[in-house]
This record gives structure tokens, C-alpha cells and sequence, in this order.
């Protein structure tokens, strides 16, 4: 069976948590993120507001292929020491559908798609 | 395969985390699966010089 320990973390310091995010403290049994970001950094600040079509670009329908486990695994644990014992945690940012997890947890399922774009101003030659 | 584990002490000074970011994880504590994928691209055409056109409206 799997076994559950228990998380003490006795200092936790997070400076900031945005774009669907979480912190939790305490069990959960499954964690299931989605990114879709297109990441444009240009030479000058510009911006349109409501510029970006995500159907645009390939990068995010094309299937993720993962190896398919085949393995037989029997898991057995024995907890000798009922804990997990963190002192400090610093966390400066935790960003765009991440998770920071105090606790024990069942199945965590996350995927990330970024697509790069770079504007740069013309050169003169 | 038989995957015997014996948990003794786990004990962690300081963790110092710059950032966690896209679909990551920080996990202190016990799972069972973890499944984890990133996808990510910077053809050469998506390095773009001359002036400014804004990407493709929203659909």
C-alpha cells in the first residue's frame, strides 16, 4: 500500500503567486495543469491588446507522445520514519499554472506548451 | 520488478527556489505518479527583423 508521511515545514516564505497558480498546504489526490503561452519579446514596448491566436500555430495541438509504462511494478514502503521535515522554504514566484505542494498528493498530470517569438528592430547595415 | 522502499529519516535544511513556473511542481510529501510534459519551439522563422507586425488577431 502506499504510505503516508506526514510533511512538517516549519518556516514557508512565498513573495508571489500569479497567473493560476497554487500553494497548498495539506493532501490532494490529483493536480492537473495546462500552459498554453506564446512568448513574444520585442525590441521596443508595443502592444495591441488583443493580438495572439494560439489556433495559429502548431506547437499547440500536436500531441505530446509519452512511452507508455509496460512495466509490472509492485511498490511496497515501509515507513521507518513517519516524516518529511523541511526547515526553511524561499519561494520567490511561482507562475503560470505551477503548484507548490506541502503534503502528500495521488497523481499529478502537468503540461507545458511555450512558443518563442522574437521582434527585433531593423538594423542598419 | 518489485520496488521496495524504506523511508528513513528525510530531513532538508534550507530550500532557497528562485521561481516555479510553467505547469512545474514543488512537492514535499508523498505521490504516486507524476507526469510531467513541455513542448516548446523557436523555429528561425520566429525570429523576426524589420518593423513591427502584431501577431495574428485573436481567431
Amino acid at each position: 500500500m502506499y504510505q503516508k508521511r506526514t510533511s512538517i515545514v516549519n518556516h514557508l516564505s512565498v513573495n508571489v503567486i500569479l497567473i493560476l497558480s497554487t500553494l497548498e498546504i495539506g493532501d490532494s489526490a490529483h493536480i492537473y495543469g495546462v500552459t498554453r503561452a506564446l512568448a513574444v519579446q520585442r525590441e521596443r514596448e508595443f502592444f495591441f491588446g488583443n493580438e495572439g491566436d494560439f489556433s495559429g500555430y502548431g506547437i499547440f495541438n500536436r500531441p505530446i507522445l509519452l512511452e507508455p509504462v509496460t512495466e509490472a511494478i509492485t511498490y511496497e514502503a515501509e515507513a521507518i520514519s513517519p516524516f518529511i521535515k523541511v526547515n526553511n522554504i524561499t519561494i520567490n514566484a511561482i507562475s503560470t499554472s505551477s503548484v507548490a505542494h506541502i503534503g502528500n498528493t495521488k497523481s499529478v498530470n502537468m503540461e507545458a506548451r511555450i512558443k518563442h517569438i522574437r521582434q527585433l528592430e531593423p538594423r542598419e547595415r | 520488478m518489485i520496488f521496495q522502499v524504506y523511508n528513513r529519516d528525510l530531513c532538508v535544511g534550507n530550500m532557497k527556489i528562485g521561481s516555479i513556473s510553467s505547469s512545474s511542481i514543488l512537492l514535499v510529501g508523498d505521490t504516486e505518479t507524476i507526469q510531467l510534459a513541455s513542448i516548446f519551439d523557436t523555429p528561425p522563422e520566429s525570429l523576426i527583423i524589420g518593423p513591427f507586425v502584431p501577431l495574428s488577431r485573436q481567431g
